[in-house]
């Protein structure tokens, strides 16, 4: 029984490392930061495991960890500062990666982003939160969710060369 | 009703909004349909920005590196003005929040700590192992589907039934009228040999059906490659299917759910022509 559900555990860890990997990078934009962050993460829930009763809420317990695990990451470390442009440009071959080549000017622009947008955007493009889910994740309103997400389009579509002209002020 | 500053600013913040506001605002504005039409365009090229391609973390070697304890590896450096610890307290967001492993300031692994570690890396490692060919096959799934882009529309137009009977008469199965709407059937050269595939249309979109009889699979694998998730879902007697979804807010349940739906509506009782 114990290892019938420990052998659950890895499964559900296997199907959730790309997400929470990707997750991940974004929050870091750093491969390496977030490979770390993604290995703490699955070390403290698989010593956690008891405390996740339902399995459909699995991921959204897996990425609290994430952040989590991302936020002491910089705690621990006090690490210095180098400038955005460097690390970008160190990334940037495994952003714009074969077939993936005509993404790379707006993976960048993401990156440029500040966190406070960037965050939100990737909680709702990529995992699907709606904004009720993300405003408890990142504790804020609703109100404020909106907003992040209006001005990370924003930005973006302006870093981009989308149509920015028509877009709205705030 | 809304004005058009309004309706841009609600979309910019949620694009899938089916706030009834948006839809009556866009029907009376030109202007505003056309730039919702530029931007279902940019969410579709953000969904698929932020679906990075991981292909270090799905080979055999990559869990081995992860028993390496963060601490011991080199210090990377932080971000100018991007450090921001979120201010992440242990709340109760998903009624996880007290459950939620909190680590101590300052901790180290212990050797237990590094036990179980090992004991995930090796599961995660072996299970990687295991499906490693099988991910080939999913990589060549999602390539082959990626150059039919006409595949992928959201249509509430049924393919010509002539059509689809040619399409799959090639693999001796009929598709059962509890499938759904199928919108696409073609047949083409997949890994040396014809291949049928079909698109049924379900409520989350464009799900596309392909019918591997030459190849196997010995468990169901679902794959997440280059914005497409799905599942190879093995077919006693007929290798495997393989179905796949360009929904990235779908996630491996529903993918289940809807291989199981598609799987269900297979009938392969039909005689081989001429035989």
């Amino acid at each position: 029984m114990r290892d019938q559900k420990h052998a659950r555990f890895q499964a559900l860890c296997q199907t959730l490392r790309p997400d929470l990997l990707r997750f991940a990078i974004w929050l870091a934009r750093d491969r390496a930061i977030a490979e770390d962050v993604v290995q703490e993460t699955l070390l403290r829930a698989w010593k956690s495991q008891d405390s996740l009763h339902d399995e459909k809420s699995a991921k959204p317990w897996f990425l609290t960890i994430v952040r989590r695990e991302y936020a002491r990451t910089f705690e621990r470390k006090r690490l210095p500062t180098v400038d955005l442009d460097d690390l970008v440009a160190g990334e940037e071959p495994s952003l714009a990666s074969g077939a993936d080549q005509d993404l790379a000017e707006l993976r960048l622009a993401i990156f440029k982003l500040p966190d406070e947008y960037r965050e939100p955007l990737v909680l709702q493009v990529l995992l699907g939160y709606s904004t009720a889910e993300i405003a408890a994740e990142l504790e804020l309103s609703n109100a404020a969710v909106l907003t992040r997400l209006f001005r990370a389009r924003r930005q973006l579509r302006v870093l981009c060369g989308e149509n920015g002209d028509e877009d709205p002020q705030e | 009703m809304i004005d058009c500053a309004d309706y841009r600013r609600i979309l910019l913040a949620e694009p899938k909004s089916t706030d009834p506001r948006l839809t009556e605002h866009r029907a009376a504005c030109e202007g505003c349909a056309q730039w919702s039409a530029g931007l279902t365009r940019f969410e579709d090229r953000l969904e698929r920005a932020l679906q990075l391609r991981l292909p270090a973390a799905r080979t055999p070697a990559a869990p081995i590196d992860n028993v390496v304890p963060l601490r011991a590896k080199r210090a990377r450096p932080a971000l100018r003005g991007g450090v921001r610890t979120n201010g992440a307290k242990a709340t109760k967001p998903w009624g996880f929040g007290d459950d939620v492993p909190e680590a101590r300031e300052g901790s180290r692994p212990r050797w237990w700590s590094l036990v179980a570690s090992l004991v995930v890396a090796a599961g995660v490692a072996g299970l990687l192992w295991v499906s490693a060919p099988r991910e080939s096959l999913a990589a060549a799934v999602v390539a082959h589907m990626a150059e039919e882009p006409e595949a992928w529309r959201r249509t509430d137009t049924a393919v010509a039934t002539g059509k689809l009977d040619a399409v799959l008469a090639s693999a001796h199965v009929r598709l059962l009228p509890n499938a759904g709407l199928v919108s696409y059937a073609n047949s083409c050269e997949f890994r040396g040999h014809r291949v049928p595939h079909v698109v049924v249309q379900d409520s989350t979109g464009p799900v596309t059906v392909m019918i591997l009889e030459r190849e196997s699979v010995a468990a169901p694998v679902n794959f997440d490659e280059a914005g497409y998730r799905g599942v190879l879902v093995p077919v006693s007697g007929h290798g495997a299917l393989a179905v796949l979804t360009r929904t990235t807010a779908l996630d491996p349940a529903a993918v289940d759910r809807i291989a199981m739906r598609v799987e269900g509506a297979l009938d392969w009782s039909r005689e081989p022509a001429g035989g």
